[in-house]
C-alpha cells in the first residue's frame, strides 16, 4: 500500500486587516498595515494510505476546510510540505484536479440548467475519460444506487439529496485517486443519509478511492471510517482507529441494574480495572437483580468531550 | 501521462467544450420560453429607445465635429457589434463578486481547464443577439450609403477590427470584476465602467483634451468604435492609433486576463 496523501509540518496563517470603525476607518484601512495573523493550521502531519477513507473532524472553525483547501491545491501552505499522489497541489493545480474530486456539501459543481446526464458527458470530455471508462462507470454507478429517476432531470430541480447524490457520482466519474468530501451529509434525510453511505462504501470497495471525509455527523463517522483524525484550533489532537477512540477516556460503560424494590441503580465501570460480571455478582450478593441494561459511551460522546477539551485518561 | 493530457488540452479542446456547454446551455434556456421571449423583447426595446433617443440628437444638430448623419450611424453600428461579445460571452463577470464573497467561486478552482475560461463559459447571455442583430443592420445601411467599397480586403479589415474592438470592452469588464478579489464593494467599480460605454458611440474628437486623453489610454473606450471606424470612414487620412487597434486590444485583453488570474491567486477563500 502507498501513500495517497503526505502532509509533513504544514501550517497556514492568514493575514486580516484590522479593520477601523467609520468613514475615517475606512479611508485608513485602504492605507493600513495593521494586519493580524490568523492560524488556521498550525503543524499538522498526516499520511493517508491507498484506499483508506479517513474521517477528518474538528470543531466549527478548527481549520479542516483550510486543511482541504491547501489539499485540492487551492491554498499554498505557509509552512510545509504537502504531496496529494506524489504531486506538490499548489505548484500544480491543473494535474492535481485530474486524480482527484471534490464534494462540498450544500454547494453543486454541476451545470444548474442541465440535466445530470449532460453535466455527466461535459465532465467525460473535461476529464478525458475514455467512452468505455465512462460507460463501466455509469453501470457500476447503476448497480449501486438507483439513478434512473435523476439521470434526466436539471440540477435545479432536484431535492437536496438528489443533488448531493449527483455531486458524490460526478466526483467519482473520471476515477479519481482520493475523493475529498466535505459535509456530504448535511441537510438529509435518515433513508438519503443511509443511501449515501453505502454509495460512498460501495465506491470505495470497487475503485479503492481514498476518501478523505469532514462531516459533524458523527452516523457518517461509524458508517464509513475506520480511522479518524481530530484537530482543533489548527493542531491535530487525535489520529488513531475508531475503536481506539472509544478508550480515549479509559474504557469506560455505564451498568444500570433494576433491584428487587424497583429502584434503578447505576454503575459507571472502567472495564481496564473491573469487569462487568464481576459487578453484577457483587451486587446479588446483598439485593437480587430484576433487569440490567448495559450502555456504551457513543463516537458522538466521545467526540463531544475532546471538542470541549477534556483531556484524555 | 500527465504532459500528454495536458497537451490534448489545446485551443481545439475548449472551442469543442464551449460548445457543447453552449449547446446545452441554450438547449435549457429554450425551456423557459416566457423568460427567453420577454428578455429578448426588452432587449429590442432598449436598442429601440437608444436609437430613437440618437435620432432626435441628429434631428438637432446634423452635424457633430464634421462627421454626418451616415458617419455617426456608422459609428454607432460599429460600437453596436463591438458591444455584443461581453454581452453574450463575458456576461458572468457580473456574478463574480456574488460567487466571490459567498465561497461559490471555489468550485472553478478543482477542475483541470483554465479557471478563467471555466468560469466565462457557464453563462451565455442570449438577449446580446437582439443587439448584435440591430447594430450590424446600421452597419450595413451606414456602409452602403458612406459608399465605401465591397471588397474582399474591406469586408476582412471589418471582422477583425470588429473582433478587436470587442476586447476593449471585454477586459475593461474583466478588470472591472475582478477588483472584487481585493474590495468589497466591488459592483460599483463594474457599473461605473459598463456606463462608460455610452461614450463609445460617440467620436472622440468631440471630447476635451483630458477626455480624449482618458478615453484613449486609461479607459480605452474610444478604442471600442472611434479608432477602428477611421480605417474606413476616412481611408484617406488614418491615424497611428487606428492601425495598431487590434495589437493594442489583443494585448489589454491579455492584461486584464492576467489580473484576472491573480486575482485568483490572491484571494483567500476564506469560510468554509
Amino acid at each position: 500500500m502507498s501513500e495517497a496523501v503526505v502532509m509533513k509540518n504544514v501550517s497556514k496563517q492568514f493575514k486580516v486587516l484590522n479593520r477601523h470603525e467609520g468613514l475615517k476607518g475606512s479611508i485608513q484601512d485602504l492605507f493600513s498595515r495593521d494586519y493580524k495573523i490568523v492560524q488556521a493550521v498550525n503543524d499538522v502531519s498526516l499520511t493517508v494510505m491507498k484506499g483508506e477513507i479517513i474521517g477528518y473532524l474538528g470543531p466549527n472553525g478548527a481549520g479542516k476546510s483550510t486543511t482541504i483547501k491547501m489539499m485540492t491545491g487551492v491554498l499554498e501552505p505557509t509552512e510545509g510540505e504537502i504531496l496529494v499522489n506524489g504531486l506538490v497541489p499548489y505548484k500544480d493545480r491543473t494535474a492535481n484536479s485530474e486524480n482527484i474530486g471534490v464534494v462540498f456539501g450544500q454547494r453543486s459543481q454541476l451545470w444548474w440548467n442541465l440535466p445530470l446526464i449532460e453535466s455527466f458527458k461535459l465532465l467525460r470530455d473535461i476529464y478525458l475519460v475514455e467512452e468505455k471508462d465512462y460507460q463501466d462507470m455509469l453501470e457500476l454507478y447503476r448497480s449501486l444506487v438507483d439513478i434512473e429517476p435523476i439521470l434526466h432531470k436539471p440540477v435545479r430541480q432536484m431535492s437536496l439529496g438528489q443533488r448531493t447524490l449527483s455531486d458524490i457520482l460526478a466526483a467519482f466519474l473520471h476515477n479519481p485517486g482520493i475523493v475529498f468530501l466535505d459535509e456530504p451529509t448535511i441537510g438529509l434525510d435518515v433513508s438519503m443519509k443511509a443511501r449515501i453511505r453505502e454509495l460512498i462504501l460501495g465506491l470505495n470497495e470497487v475503485k479503492k478511492t481514498t476518501v478523505i471525509l469532514t462531516t459533524h455527523d458523527m452516523g457518517d463517522v461509524d458508517a464509513l471510517c475506520r480511522r479518524i483524525v481530530i484537530i482543533d484550533e489548527g493542531k491535530k489532537i487525535y489520529d488513531n482507529d475508531i475503536d481506539h477512540l472509544k478508550n480515549y477516556f479509559g474504557s469506560y460503560r455505564t451498568l444500570r441494574m433494576r433491584l428487587s424494590d424497583d429502584s434503578w441503580v447505576e454503575k459507571v465501570i472502567d472495564e481496564s480495572k473491573t469487569d462487568v460480571m464481576h459487578v453484577i455478582a457483587e451486587t446479588q450478593k446483598t439485593s437480587r437483580i430484576k433487569d440490567i441494561r448495559l450502555e456504551e459511551i457513543s463516537t458522538e460522546e466521545v467526540i463531544r468531550k475532546i471538542y470541549e477539551g477534556g483531556q484524555g485518561a | 501521462m500527465e504532459k500528454s493530457l495536458r497537451q490534448k488540452r489545446g485551443f481545439l479542446f475548449y472551442v469543442s467544450i464551449y460548445k457543447k456547454i453552449l449547446l446545452q446551455d441554450l438547449k435549457s434556456k429554450m425551456s423557459f420560453r416566457a423568460d427567453f421571449i420577454i428578455s429578448t423583447f426588452g432587449m429590442v426595446l432598449t436598442n429601440l429607445s437608444g436609437f430613437v433617443t440618437f435620432m432626435i440628437l441628429f434631428h438637432n444638430f446634423p452635424s457633430i465635429n464634421g462627421w454626418d448623419y451616415h458617419h455617426m450611424l456608422f459609428l454607432y453600428g460599429f460600437s453596436l457589434i463591438a458591444l455584443t461579445p461581453v454581452q453574450c460571452f463575458f456576461d458572468n463577470n457580473w456574478n463574480l463578486r456574488f460567487m466571490v464573497r459567498s465561497g461559490d467561486f471555489i468550485k472553478y478552482c478543482f477542475r483541470p481547464i483554465n479557471v478563467f475560461f471555466y468560469f466565462i463559459s457557464e453563462v451565455f447571455d442570449v438577449k446580446g443577439l437582439g443587439q448584435f442583430a440591430f447594430g450590424l443592420a446600421t452597419f450595413i445601411y451606414a456602409w452602403a450609403h458612406i459608399g465605401i467599397p465591397v471588397t474582399a480586403v474591406t469586408i476582412a479589415e471589418a471582422v477583425l477590427f470588429l473582433i478587436t474592438a470587442s476586447l476593449f470592452m471585454i477586459a475593461l469588464m474583466n478588470f472591472a470584476a475582478a477588483t472584487c478579489f481585493w474590495i468589497i464593494n466591488s459592483g460599483y467599480v463594474m457599473v461605473i465602467m459598463f456606463r462608460f460605454k455610452d461614450f463609445a458611440k460617440y467620436p472622440a474628437s468631440i471630447f476635451n483634451g483630458v477626455f480624449r486623453f482618458i478615453f484613449t489610454f486609461l479607459i480605452p473606450i474610444a478604442f471600442v468604435a472611434y479608432y477602428p471606424s477611421l480605417v474606413f470612414v476616412t481611408p484617406d487620412n488614418v491615424p497611428l492609433l487606428s492601425w495598431l487597434s487590434p495589437l493594442i486590444g489583443a494585448l489589454f485583453f491579455w492584461l486584464s486576463y492576467k489580473f484576472w488570474m491573480l486575482g485568483v491567486r490572491k484571494y483567500d477563500f476564506t469560510g468554509s
